[in-house]
């Protein structure tokens, strides 16, 4: 027998994933709808504990109507309307029982679509806190379908839902198309007529024509001709009127609940029912002057979490990481096997595991912020800073998480909701100087600045070149995106149009649940590239090996390696930016991660277990000078040069192998390494010229 | 105000605290659309509750839930009164 497929719909926030977790045991695989990343869950039916044979469970993205605005909600069209892949047998309709003026409005489209429809009543419990308690039987009566109050906070009513689901399986009739009549004698009515008739097929025309998305109905070509041929300004019009007579049917339906507009206006009618108590939070969260500052104090938090909460277990894992090695090193003693096992694939493992905290600790914040109501506030504030680059306020946490770590900031750039859009912030992200930058920085001004060196007041050399690192990623991250916004991925800003739901408390399970299903996704996805990558450097570095003996005084293995003689063969091409091959081994081997470049440069020195604050290192470098004239190789202006391609250079295959997976495709992770490099080349290289034109260095 | 804008009044002028009544959502496209299904339809209440920090966006009520406009998308909604009532 074909199993029952159940596309579980609504408006965002109505509780859709709380309901999808309770009836299938959060037993899910996420899927990822073909060619994008929006995310949906697909699950068994599951009835105390037991799983039921036949019902399975699609969990669609929120949407407020079916003409899609955005990519997400273009899977949830595509999904029901069954445009590409095949439609479900039924529909699980959730409604938020706070707020049936909107939510019954995607409800009369979905019934436009001649599905059968179970409605659930969801948020019973609240709607009856705020005194807008509705008739479920007055509804099912209404409507003439079967209607199921839930609480999906607490799973009342879900048993009574999945066993209404488990008895429908095997006799379902498709349902009549239930269109709301257009006006006699308007507009409306007039091109559907001209569209050939009436129906959802012409409605979806007709609604895409008006919003430019026409492509999202996948019209035929003769379709697509007498959509062509309607009158401009009569589509506008037509459109007009079929929202309005939805509308008007939503209040009808509502004065039949007696929640129409005649008892609103006897309850207080300057207060939406359910936002009663959010707007008494509001008073204070979106406050003139209390707002900013409370947004600051959160995202501070978050940013806190993921830079130096995180530490700790990442130095667990780093310190697992080193046991490891030791333990694979005693046990099958020394050789190129083991070299191959330590410093190539454990070490890949441990680059890979390594980003799991900040990765975690990031998604826990940003669940919560989300599920709470508080993101929403927070995109309001801000929104008016990020339209200037010509994104909205949606954009800012993965910008801001940049600083921490690129990897966890782009994989929560799923929250934007245009494709573009989501684009233009992957790749603004990475010129955010994110902290595995610092120990490059820290390295270079400790060995050719003098950092404590008071410059005026108490700022010091160090701090200030550290300081205008920082301002010149930012600058160029908010200039190179706007740019990008503008040419490539041009595209109007997108409309803010945000609901602000009301506050909710947040299930930490379910919140807990996706942090785990978007770790888990990393690892699987980006994992492999990661640990793939980690082996080929080490290749690059170690082959082909040469005996000891045979180096010349002074000449470390590293030199002879692949990697050593692609380093002289770019010798050319670094002394116009002021560097050496030595620099470009190092580049290399940093390719697996910018901090890297503090060991890979450790080797070409021949020291030991280099690190960023090492002196020997520092020495080592302050001491080497230019075989041919005599100079130190390393000059402040070289140095300079060098943070500077640092600020804008893609040095981390982490975060290509993280932007492969959230665009689907090499297209834009090719983009980014070429572009940055080229744009952190030209940046050094007017750094280091300038600089000497200018007479220093 | 020394310059009074021309034109039927829309949402945009609105100041927190104050009230209208929908006439139409101007313009073509996407966001017209959009702004239709979100419930801004002719003969709907709409109410500026406040205004964001920076002066932009606004937050609304309307149909009984809350959401956010920026001023050139409030732009776009004409109210039928001229006079705004508080
Ligand atoms: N009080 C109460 N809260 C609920 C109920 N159902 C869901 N919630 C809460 O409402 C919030 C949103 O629930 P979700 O399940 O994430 O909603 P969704 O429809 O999947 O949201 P999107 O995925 O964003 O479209 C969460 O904080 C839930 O804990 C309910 O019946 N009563």
């Amino acid at each position: 027998m074909k199993a029952l497929r159940v596309a579980v719909a609504g408006n965002p926030n109505v509780g859709k994933t709380s309901l999808f977790n309770l009836l299938t045991g959060s037993r899910y695989k996420v899927g990822n709808y073909p060619g994008v990343t929006v995310e949906t869950r697909e699950g068994g039916l599951r009835v105390e504990g037991r799983a039921v044979e036949g019902v399975r469970l699609v969990d669609l993205p929120g949407t407020y109507s079916l003409t899609p605005m955005a990519e997400d909600e273009a899977v949830a069209f595509r999904a029901l309307t069954g445009a590409d892949v095949e439609a479900p047998e039924l529909v699980l309709l959730v409604l938020d029982a706070t707020n049936l003026g909107r939510n019954l409005y995607l409800a009369l489209q979905i019934f436009e679509l001649g599905l059968p429809v179970v409605v659930v009543l969801n948020m019973v419990d609240l709607a009856k806190d705020a005194g807008v308690g509705v008739d479920a039987r007055a509804l099912e009566a209404a409507l003439g379908l079967p209607v199921v109050e839930t609480v999906a906070r607490t799973g009342e009513g879900v048993p009574e839902l999945a066993a209404r689901l488990k008895s429908m399986a095997g006799q379902l009739e498709l349902m009549e198309q239930r269109l709301v009549p257009a006006p006699e004698g308007g507009v409306l009515a007039r091109c559907l007529a001209d569209m050939g008739g009436d129906g959802p097929r012409q409605r979806w025309l007709l609604a895409g024509r008006a919003a430019d998305r026409l492509e999202l109905a996948a019209p035929s070509e003769a379709e697509r001709q007498r959509v062509d041929g309607l009158d401009e300004e009569a589509v506008r019009e037509a459109m007009a009127e079929l929202v309005g007579a939805r509308y008007a049917e939503v209040d009808r339906l509502l004065e039949g609940l007696g929640l129409g507009a005649d008892a609103a206006e006897s309850r207080d009618a300057n207060v939406a029912p359910a936002m009663a108590t959010s707007e008494k939070v509001d008073a204070v969260l979106t406050h003139r002057v209390f707002g900013p500052l409370i947004f600051v104090a959160v995202m501070a938090l978050v940013f806190q979490s993921i830079f130096s909460w995180a530490d700790p277990f990442m130095g667990v894992i780093e310190g697992g990481v080193g046991w490891l090695s030791e333990a694979a090193r005693s046990i099958l003693g020394p050789g190129l096997f083991t070299d191959l096992v330590t410093e190539g694939v454990i070490a890949g493992v441990g680059n890979v595991v390594v980003f799991v905290p900040q990765i975690a600790l990031l998604f826990l914040f940003i669940g919560l912020l989300e599920d709470s109501g508080y993101m929403a506030r927070a995109a309001f504030i801000v929104d008016r800073l990020m339209a200037r680059v010509g994104l909205n306020g949606k954009a800012f946490v993965p910008l801001l998480s940049g600083y921490a770590c690129a990897i966890p900031a782009i994989m929560s750039t799923r929250t934007i909701a245009s494709f573009k859009d989501r684009v233009v912030a992957i790749l603004m992200i990475p010129f955010v100087s994110c902290s595995a930058r610092l120990p490059v920085y820290t390295l270079i001004i400790g060995t050719l600045f003098v950092a404590d060196e008071r410059v005026f007041g108490p700022f010091t050399q160090g701090g200030l070149i550290l300081l205008a690192m920082y301002g010149l990623s930012t600058v160029s991250a908010l200039v190179l995106g706007a740019v990008y916004k503008r040419t490539l991925l041009k595209s109007p800003t997108p409309p803010l149009v945000l609901e602000l739901p009301p506050y909710r408390l947040p299930r930490i399970r379910d919140t807990l649940r996706h942090v785990w299903d978007r770790t888990l996704d990393f690892l699987r996805d980006a994992g492999t590239i990661i640990l793939a990558v980690t082996i080929v450097l080490w290749g690059l570095l170690t082959f082909p090996r040469v005996d000891p003996s045979e180096l010349s005084e002074g000449e470390t293995a590293i030199e002879r390696s692949v990697a050593g003689t692609v380093g002289k063969a770019m010798e050319p091409a670094l002394e116009p930016i002021g560097q050496d091959w030595r620099i470009g081994v190092a580049l290399i081997g940093s390719f697996a991660a910018r901090e890297v470049l503090v060991s890979t440069l450790g080797l070409v020195y021949d020291i030991e277990g280099a690190d960023e604050d090492d002196a020997p290192l520092r020495d080592a470098m302050r001491e080497a000078k230019d075989p041919e004239t005599g100079e130190p190789r390393y000059s402040p202006l070289s140095g300079l040069a060098l943070m500077v391609f640092f600020v804008y250079a893609c040095q981390c295959m982490s975060t290509l192998a993280v932007v492969r997976r959230e665009t689907g495709g090499w297209k834009w992770p090719i983009f980014m390494l070429v572009s940055m490099t080229v744009i952190a080349y030209v940046a050094a290289l007017i750094v280091y010229q300038g600089g000497q034109l200018l007479g220093f260095g | 105000m020394p310059f009074q804008k021309k034109g039927p009044p829309t949402l945009a002028q609105l100041q927190p605290g104050e009230q209208g009544r929908v006439r139409a959502v101007s313009g073509r496209g996407a966001m017209t659309v959009r702004l239709l299904e979100m419930g801004f339809v002719p003969g709907v209440e709409v109410r500026v509750i406040k205004r964001a920090p920076l002066g932009d966006p606004f937050e609304l009520r309307l149909r009984g839930y809350h959401v956010s406009l920026r001023r050139s998308e409030a732009e776009r909604v004409v109210l039928a009164e001229a006079e705004a009532r508080g």
